[in-house]
């Protein structure tokens, strides 16, 4: 143990006491309750059906293969996460299913947007170190800028082995632990497949498409969308396209979500978007006249990971480890699956819903960790007139 | 006793010099001490810019969008501002010096809208008039094809207005219920017409009023960030944000140092227009001024109000309670179960953050209001500037300077409390000030004479009589403090969630149903300390 992580554990009790002493009694005790959402004393044996979601396809699923939390070391001790994104909501979920598996895990964690915790983390790490373990992502941008900021510790290799190399940084610095494609979600009742062009460089002079378009250029999923594009094509013929898409009347939105739902309402005939948001406009409305195109092969096919890191300098190494590993269970990775509309990440879960099964996907061929040049994208997106 | 009949009697003695002998020193010292404490975060914007090279800096200034998004943030400004003035002024008067019927009813709806949040406030706008909104589906069936787009700047300007006037209602009103009648009676006896008097005597009397609103409404929209973000148009506070996510500090800082010169603007123009603003807080008695009869006007009067009234809280809560209906939104985000120690930290947080912006506006507000020099209201005037500064840059400044500097603090709920007293003491500060120009100061040295020391006197004298001002102060402190959002964000404890932090992750997650509660709750909690600024007037 180096002097600087005896000097930090001192800052981190002093924190708390702080916390304590800080606004009121309260609020001290609220700060320190750590994760107690849905209710307290929740304990007890949880089987697989617990990480499961409910639905008719859920019901007809296969047990799922990998490596099960039965097999795996029992959780002990506090952790603390920084969670990025709007899905960490379901992300708690899975975390609280573990602590209610392990009486004696408990963790203490941090919800924003991942470029912002990526940001902070860097800003911590540049100051001596970070207070979080574990930074989950919903982007491998946000995990590569931290990792190129060399604020990583290493992770477990029977983490790594069980994710694809494509989904992972070649370095082992990070590791995807769910799927989000990028999709073109279409409104039925204007269009079909067929109609939704191969390439993402052909949309600007689709007629379908003309003032019927929808984007969300500020949501961190599609600029790394954009830039991929920029890796695979480059910046003037990406700045192009941009500024065709202007031409041709798209209409932007604050995230994918809305999109999808405007998709879904009539009021665009398709969008750019992850492919879970459609998913779960239908969970919620049935018969939405809603569906899924891909393209192939190019940016708008990219298949972006959620994912992790072990953070430098944290005090609970092994920890993070073992919960690294859990989160890549059959168990883990079946909830993915089947809560959140992700693609799991190891080969023995399948994903739902009627999507094809992520070897059936073509997405381009690129490194996940250089969708970190996000301040690029976002320069071209500005000089574009798009932001 | 009314405190009108006392300052009638105050009226009547000659007031001795306005400075108190012993404690000036003193509280000059305590008072730039405080404003410099709360500037010090702006430390961190010079670092950040001192590591830019010159051509750099000059390059990044004239750009084309910076050019832009000056000019964008510019409009905004200066159309909230007016379109405050607007709605704000004539709801005053009528409130104040009318037979409006049921005017404390319309009082209250008139200051309200300053607890909704105007993040949500214009979400709420977004759903009822945006495309395919709840309105668009009111009015599909009557062949009502298409709504006009709410995006843009009269989005912007609209959702801004209806959620910030109420600055320049409450100061307006109160000047209003503050300055002699008989003046307007007299100049109402030459002759003039009502609109003569109003433009001749009662406007010069109120004007300060109105300038201190305006000036708290200028700084708001400056540094308001949830609401042209989602009524999409491009203002600094959108660029800066956009500038941090992309990590690049050096375009982020010069923009947020142009975001600050145009604060020092405003102020500029703000201490023009208040040259003689002393006057328009002193009560000149207590003759209120015949009530101004509406007559035929009854019905435009009541209808305006009303109008205000439904598209400030009827429009927001009625979406809130459609969100809570139909909230059907996928599958249920078990994680994001909403606990009531969040409304405890929320409260804790508002709570702790009024009680030390109060104490710390005493000796800036008292400083201000007791000399004559504009070097002494150097102080109160620096106050101001943390105001206009976004929760973003805040934020990401005590971030850096909390890591740097003061490691121990970073992430606690003390350098929390900091942030919000350095964006909010300026509301303190301006009660305050208002409360104790009209305490006679010649109390004062009757309580001196009578061989009290200065701090007694004025615990024993001052104090009891600038309570409800530091009252209002707080409240209005505390409701500001439960609706911030992005230094919340930002400086929280981990594991540390408020009623806005969870509204905006679930609103964010796309689970409106579960925002709503909170959200409805946010504005019950904040609605009652509105009502401590209101309950100030006595039964007016």
């Amino acid at each position: 143990m180096t002097d600087d992580d005896t000097l930090s554990d001192g800052t981190r009790s002093r924190r708390r006491f702080l916390q304590f002493g800080g606004a009121t009694a309260a609020a001290a005790l609220a700060g320190c309750s750590g994760l107690s959402l849905g209710g307290d004393g929740d304990t007890g044996p949880v089987s697989l059906s617990d990480f499961r979601g409910s639905g008719p396809l859920v019901a007809q699923r296969p047990d799922p293969g990998g490596t099960s939390i039965e097999d795996l070391p029992a959780l002990e001790g506090e952790l603390t996460l920084y969670l990025g994104g709007g899905e960490g909501g379901l992300y708690l979920d899975l975390i609280e299913l573990l602590e209610r598996r392990y009486p004696d895990f408990t963790t203490n964690h941090r919800l924003e947007a991942s470029s912002d915790l990526a940001n902070t983390i860097i800003e911590e790490v540049d100051a001596g170190q970070s207070p979080a373990d574990v930074f989950m992502a919903v982007d491998a941008g946000s995990l590569g800028a931290v990792a190129n900021a060399g604020a990583t510790a290493a992770l477990p290799e029977e983490a790594l082995s069980a994710v694809p190399e494509e989904f992972q940084d070649e370095q082992g610095r990070w590791v995807g632990i769910a799927g989000r494609a990028r999709a073109i979600p279409y409104n039925t009742n204007e269009l079909s497949a067929s109609d939704v062009p191969a390439s993402v460089q052909d949309f600007p002079e689709t007629g379908a498409f003309q003032d019927s378009l929808g984007w969300a250029p500020t949501y961190s999923a599609f600029q790394s969308f954009v830039t991929a594009m920029r890796l695979i094509r480059g910046d003037e013929e990406t700045r192009a396209w941009l500024q065709a898409m202007l031409d041709a009347g798209i209409s932007e939105y604050p995230d994918e979500f809305r999109v999808s739902n405007a998709v879904a309402d009539g009021e665009l005939v398709a969008g750019f978007a992850n492919h879970y948001y459609s998913q779960r406009v239908k969970s919620a409305r049935q018969d939405a006249p809603l569906d899924l195109a891909f393209t192939e092969g190019d940016a708008g096919a990219l298949v972006n990971v959620s994912g992790l890191e072990i953070l430098q300098g944290t005090q609970n190494s092994e920890l993070a480890a073992n919960f690294v590993r859990h989160i890549l269970s059959a168990e883990a990775q079946e909830f993915f699956a089947t809560r959140t509309f992700a693609y799991p990440m190891i080969p023995g879960v399948q994903p739902v819903g009627g999507l094809p099964t992520i070897d059936e996907l073509d997405p381009p061929d690129i490194d996940l960790t250089e969708l970190a040049d996000v301040a690029g994208t976002v320069d071209l997106l500005r000089e574009a007139g798009v932001l | 006793m009314s405190s009108s009949d006392r300052f009638e009697r105050l009226r009547e003695q000659t007031s001795a010099e306005h400075t108190d002998s012993t404690a000036p020193t003193l509280l000059a010292v305590v008072a730039l001490a405080i404003s410099l404490f709360v500037l010090s975060p702006l430390v961190w914007l010079f670092l950040r810019a001192g590591e830019i090279a010159v051509p750099r800096a000059i390059e990044l200034l004239t750009s084309q969008t910076t050019v832009e998004v000056t000019l964008n943030t510019l409009v905004l400004v200066v159309g909230v501002t007016t379109a405050s003035v607007v709605v704000g002024v004539p709801l005053a008067i009528l409130t104040a010096q009318t037979d409006l019927p049921f005017r404390r009813f319309w009082t209250i709806t008139s200051a309200l809208p300053l607890v909704v949040p105007s993040y949500i406030g214009a979400f709420a706008f977004v759903s009822a008039f945006g495309p395919r909104g709840a309105l668009a589906g009111l009015l599909a069936p009557l062949g009502v094809e298409q709504l006009p787009t709410v995006y843009g700047l009269h989005g912007a300007v609209l959702v801004l207005t209806l959620f910030t006037y109420p600055y320049v209602f409450l100061t307006t009103r109160a000047a209003l219920l503050s300055f002699d009648g008989t003046v307007v009676e007299a100049a109402r006896s030459l002759n003039h017409t009502r609109w003569e008097a109003f433009k001749r005597v009662t406007l010069p009397q109120i004007a300060p009023g109105i300038a201190a609103g305006a000036l708290l409404v200028a700084l708001y929209t400056l540094s308001d960030f949830g609401t042209p973000a989602i009524m999409q148009y491009d203002v600094f506070t959108r660029m800066i944000y956009n500038e941090f996510g992309a990590r690049r500090l050096d375009y982020a800082s010069v923009l947020s140092m142009l975001l600050l010169v145009m604060a020092l603007g405003i102020l500029a123009v703000e201490s023009r227009l208040n040259a003689g603003r002393d006057g328009a807080y002193v009560s000149r008695g207590s003759r209120q001024p015949g009530q101004i009869r509406l007559g035929r006007w009854k019905v435009p009067a009541l209808a305006f109000c009303a109008g205000i009234a439904s598209l400030c809280l009827v429009l927001p809560i009625a979406i809130l309670l459609r969100w809570l209906v139909r909230s059907g939104t996928g599958y249920v985000g078990g994680g994001f179960a909403f606990e009531f120690a969040y409304a405890w930290n929320s409260v804790g947080l508002a709570a702790a953050a009024a009680a030390i912006s109060v104490l710390a506006a005493l000796p800036v507000a008292y400083l201000s209001a007791r000399s004559d020099t504009g070097l002494a209201s150097l102080p109160e005037r620096a106050t101001y500037v943390g105001y206009a500064v976004p929760g973003v840059v805040l934020g990401l400044a005590l971030v850096y300077l909390g890591l740097a500097y003061v490691p121990f603090l970073y992430q606690s709920v003390v350098l929390l409390v900091f942030a919000y007293v350095v964006r909010f003491l300026p509301q303190a500060v301006g009660t305050t000030e208002s409360s104790i120009l009209q305490v006679d100061p010649s109390y004062i040295e009757a309580a001196r004479s009578l061989g009290y020391d200065p701090i007694s006197a004025f615990r024993q004298v001052v104090l009891p009589l600038v309570a409800p001002g530091l009252a209002a102060g707080a409240a209005l402190v505390f409701l500001t403090t439960m609706k911030e959002l992005p230094a919340t964000l930002m400086l929280r404890p981990t594991g540390f969630e408020t009623f806005v932090t969870y509204i905006w992750l679930v609103q964010g997650a796309g689970y409106y149903g579960q925002a709503a509660v909170p959200a409805l709750i946010l504005v019950g909690v904040s609605g009652l300390s509105m009502l401590v600024i209101l309950r100030r007037e006595g039964s007016s």
